[in-house]
């Protein structure tokens, strides 16, 4: 019984990183979009290593995981409007309405 | 000669005591199942037990289980029990004093009262693991409007990858899990993971000090992580390599080949043009920490505590117990930069002549040498925390980005200067 655990692993962390890859575009929350973009870089850091480039690899972690994506979240979080709104549990937070104007009025 | 308890190496030791035990079952099984006995057909368990990749798969999950429980587990709570002595000694108080005999329930209050035992008047060592006992009978409250997938990852990503570091930190040559050639480079990648999980449990939190938190843990930990890359390329510099048990090898030689310097070891703080690495890298560990003066993703006066207010119960005490474990691997990384390692001052073999051969013995092992250095320099750590006022945000990055940074880039200059010239400079370095 040979198994062949560098295609095993290829397989593995291709599976996660091409899962990753398409949540990414799928997903409604840029936050989400942006954990799923760390998963497929860390994955792809994992097959530079398969490949024997463990410098790459680590280099890969510290700028990516480390700093580009860090950069992403932080530029995206200064987007998000809905911080601390009054919800009771259970219910999904409404956009307020606009209010119309009165009849009558000029 | 080696000095090292653990010798030659943790996974080695493993393998030894697991194939040992091993042999042991497979011995008694192969005993009590002879051929031609009704039972004959388990002999194969015997065999099965003494197979290689048995033996080196359990001897890898025990060498993996002793590091983590070394690292995560006694040494978290030994640099928390001195911080919380510390500090209290610093502000005049006699700090956590709860002893084994303060336990409330049968046989301790018992045996307390019978001996007449004082129930408060302990070393406290076992209050951190009263606190956590307390936190996991605590609710694990999620926040109604959070986001829950992104609010139980973080503490997830924070936890496992701050337990990675000790994949590849060395407590002496042999106590390690992996010896790989890019280990410095593995450990500072591992470190730099944790900033994605701060920011994504701060914006998950749906809390306006969480998200605050968060971003400045993410504005600090980013602007001192380049400071923090740039000095250590002033000690690659002298060391050459990227393995930290062979920059440490390169500090254990004596300062001179002879005279007075010669009782000096060549730990890179005694080195003249690294000593603008080290200032630079100590404040810059120090704030990747997140320790007081550079504590603002957790300003306790301005947020109520960053980016870690919504978690409750255990979830929270991952979070905060593993900036500890950070500050171990960071105090950890300084000593085996600038401090030597594990490397002790002077005589740490005796070596008796045993029938004609002499075996070294280590009075102190490596592993305590490295350890009383790594609570050496977490307690300047403590004490520097608890004895200055906290930087403000425009302040903490001022210094990040136009102090830390051109002084980092003059200590790669001044390093490689000595390193060039210093053959013709009378072997200054």
């Amino acid at each position: 019984m040979a198994v062949d655990w560098q295609l095993a692993a290829f397989l593995v962390l291709s599976v996660v990183e091409l899962g990753g890859s398409i949540m990414v575009v799928v997903s409604r929350k840029l936050v989400h979009a942006v954990f799923w973009l760390s998963v497929t870089l860390i994955t792809i850091g994992g097959i530079y290593l398969l490949l024997g480039a463990e410098f790459i690899f680590l280099i890969q972690i510290i700028v990516y995981a480390g700093a580009i994506l860090p950069i992403f979240t932080f530029g995206i979080m200064l987007t998000r409007r809905k911080i601390m709104e009054e919800v009771t549990p259970g219910e999904v937070p409404q956009e307020p309405v606009p209010e119309t104007p009165e009849e009558g009025t000029p | 000669m080696s000095g090292a308890l653990v010798s030659p190496d943790l996974f080695t030791l493993c393998k030894v005591l697991v194939g040992g035990i091993l042999r042991i079952l497979s011995d008694g099984v192969l005993a009590a199942t002879p051929v031609g006995s009704p039972v004959e057909g388990l002999r194969g368990l015997g065999y099965f037990l003494v197979e290689d990749w048995l033996v080196t798969l359990l001897a890898w999950v025990v060498a993996i289980t002793i590091m983590v429980t070394w690292a995560a587990a006694i040494q978290l709570l030994t640099i928390m029990w001195m911080e919380r002595k510390f500090y209290a000694r610093l502000q005049d108080r006699y700090g956590i004093m709860v002893s084994i005999w303060s336990l409330p329930f049968w046989p301790f209050s018992w045996w307390a009262k019978r001996r007449n035992k004082p129930t408060h008047r302990g070393l406290g060592y076992l209050q951190n693991v009263a606190d956590g006992v307390k936190l996991i009978q605590k609710e694990n409250i999620t926040p109604a409007s959070a986001d829950r997938a992104m609010f139980h990852t973080a503490p997830v990503m924070i936890a496992s990858s701050t337990i990675l570091i000790f994949a590849a930190l060395p407590f002496s040559e042999g106590f390690v899990i992996a010896n790989v050639p890019l280990s410095l480079l593995f450990i500072l990648a591992t470190f730099s993971i944790a900033p994605l999980g701060i920011l994504i449990a701060g914006w998950a939190s749906n809390n306006k000090y969480s998200l605050i938190g968060g971003m400045r843990a993410a504005a600090q930990l980013m602007a001192y992580e380049i400071p923090l890359l740039l000095a250590i390329v002033a000690v690659l510099i002298y060391s050459g390599t990227l393995n930290v048990i062979d920059i440490v090898q390169r500090q254990e030689v004596p300062l001179a080949a002879s005279g007075p310097l010669s009782y000096i070891p060549s730990w890179n703080i005694f080195s003249i043009p690294q000593f603008i690495g080290f200032a630079v890298f100590f404040v810059a560990i120090m704030a990747e920490m997140e320790r007081i003066p550079f504590d603002i993703p957790e300003a306790e006066a301005e947020l109520v505590e960053g980016w870690t207010t919504e978690y409750t119960g255990m979830r929270f005490g991952l979070v905060f117990g593993f900036k500890w474990l950070r500050a171990l691997a960071g105090s950890a990384l300084v000593v085996i930069l600038y401090f030597g390692g594990w490397s002790g001052p002077v005589f740490t073999t005796l070596t008796p002549y045993v029938g004609g051969t002499a075996i070294p013995i280590p009075i102190i092992p490596h592993e305590v040498w490295f350890l009383l250095k790594v609570y050496f320099v977490f307690l300047i750590f403590v004490w520097i925390s608890w004895s200055v006022p906290r930087v403000r945000i425009d302040q903490i990055l001022n210094i990040g980005w136009k102090k830390l940074i051109p002084l980092s880039l003059l200590a790669i200059i001044v390093a490689a200067v000595f390193a060039a010239f210093g053959p013709y400079l009378g072997g200054i370095r």
